[in-house]
């Protein structure tokens, strides 16, 4: 074997080795935070009504959560004879793999990141925009009125809303001048969190990473109270903890990634970078819940007009006003 | 364009003013109980007719005159008596009451003529079975000391 050969298979198992290693971390870390999140929203939404909330397995019901997934793991996987099959066990594969992809793409120190882009904004944006068409795979395979509904509900809904996203997210791109998470971290390190700079993109931003996960008051397409269960009504056992998971990861990914974007990533004094990017992105999260527990879901034309008559005007015209301002600040 | 602008502003104030409701509820105590660990305060819950202990005998005073089983609207009660050697007074037997049926009216407590009936507190009487809902009011007491010749 020549020199360059051994180099070469060095090179390739460092690689698989390092890939699998980074794979396992942010799996095992995902599923650790879907449980936290999960015990967390029951644990907000208890309080918030004046409850405990879990409070019988482990401490302050700590473990409730593990005991569930261990149940739903238990499960046996129904599917239902009129189903497309193959489309109805691909979605919930599907809807995690873009989440689990953007995960690895959010730097969490000035050092890590698990893979780096200079384009990397763009590519979240791109990939997070991917689950809506898992969403609607598992809203039509399922052959169920309520499930298409909750689909086609979703689509229209996650296309309208990342317009404001990418328009916030854009005028953030304008005052850092890259479109690099970590440039755009390290331009906030010189001057202040973009938050104060564009108070009125990172509102927009929010309310867009909200309905893009589904969450209330923007989720009609699960819409408990009018489609069943939208569209996972037909899932059951680990296929619909795969929906439960992919939209709490997806939580924390939009929510790191607001995090990012506005209020500073990792930079913060005491502790480490990771710790304070995923203070600040667990921060948002928990707005995110309360919101849940305080506001009524919009009724479907009212989400419409909110995204296309407030949102996107209101994003362009601070597009407009950021591009006449940033040469002057610049 | 003003009306717009006021009714995202006023819109958008009061879904300020909702998260400050909510989120002073968040920080409030609990107001309800960890049931099977804590337990309510119950002294003034009307439960289940109970036989009354009197201090005195440390026992009932029950004299199985039966007025309970006739005024009983819902016809749940069932009382037997006997007579202690050398007495004048019966004792009850038997003292049962069917919660199934019992509706709580307390017209038995009203008109007993020993005030020995009374509400008890107990208000988790849930049961597996149809027959477990009929209490045995004598159960608690054991061996009756009238009966057995320890009072006269």
């Amino acid at each position: 074997m020549s020199a360059v050969q051994a180099w070469l298979a060095g090179y390739i198992t460092w690689t698989l080795a390092t890939l699998l290693l980074g794979t396992v971390v942010i799996m095992g870390y995902l599923t650790f935070n879907t449980l936290f999140l999960i015990w967390l929203e029951r644990k907000v939404s208890g309080h918030i009504q004046r409850r405990y909330g879990p409070m019988e397995v482990g401490p302050h019901g700590a473990l409730q959560t593990v005991a569930d997934m261990l149940k739903l793991l238990g499960k046996q996987l129904l599917t239902p004879v009129a189903v497309d099959r193959f489309v109805y066990v691909l979605a919930p594969l599907l809807i995690f793999l873009p989440t689990l992809c953007v995960a690895s793409l959010i730097p969490v120190s000035g050092a890590e990141a698990f893979a780096q882009m200079p384009y990397g904004l763009i590519v979240i944006i791109a990939l997070s925009g991917f689950t809506v068409i898992a969403i609607f795979m598992a809203g039509w395979s399922s052959n169920n009125k309520y499930a298409v509904l909750g689909g086609m509900r979703s689509v229209s809904q996650v296309i309208a809303y990342e317009i404001p996203i990418l328009l916030a997210a854009l005028s953030v791109v304008m005052l850092a001048g890259s479109m690099n998470l970590r440039e755009i971290v390290a331009a906030q390190a010189r001057g202040v969190p973009y938050l104060l700079v564009q108070p009125v993109a990172a509102l927009l931003f929010f309310i867009g990473i909200t309905a893009e996960t589904n969450r209330a008051p923007f989720d009609i397409p699960e819409a408990e109270s009018e489609l069943v269960g939208g569209f996972h009504t037909e899932y059951s056992g680990m296929r619909f903890a795969l929906f439960f998971f992919a939209e709490y990861t997806n939580m924390l990914v939009l929510g790191a990634l607001g995090a990012t974007l506005f209020l500073g990533g990792w930079l913060g004094p005491w502790l480490p970078g990771p710790a304070w990017l995923l203070l600040k992105a667990y921060a948002l999260v928990f707005v995110m819940m309360w919101m849940r527990w305080t506001f009524p879901r919009l009724r479907f034309d009212q989400l419409m007009s909110l995204a296309w008559k407030l949102l996107i005007p209101v994003a362009l015209v601070n597009l407009v006003v950021t591009a006449l301002l940033v040469p002057r600040a610049g | 364009m003003t009306g717009v602008v006021w009714r995202v502003w006023t819109g958008a104030k009061s879904l300020v003013v909702g998260l400050g409701v909510t989120g002073r509820h968040l920080v409030r105590r609990p107001v309800t109980l960890l049931y099977p660990h804590q337990t309510p305060d119950a002294s003034r819950w009307n439960g289940p007719i109970d036989l009354k202990t009197f201090a005195a005998t440390l026992t009932h005073d029950c004299i199985a005159c039966n007025a309970c089983v006739r005024v009983c609207p819902s016809d749940c009660i069932d009382v037997e008596g006997k007579r202690p050697d050398g007495s004048k007074k019966m004792r009850a037997t038997k003292f049962l009451i069917d919660f199934s049926t019992c509706s709580l009216c307390g017209l038995c407590i009203d008109v007993c003529p020993t005030d020995t009936l009374e509400y008890s507190t107990r208000y988790d009487e849930a049961t597996y079975t149809r027959p477990a809902t009929v209490n045995d009011l004598l159960g608690p007491f054991g061996e009756d000391p009238y009966l057995s010749g320890k009072l006269q």
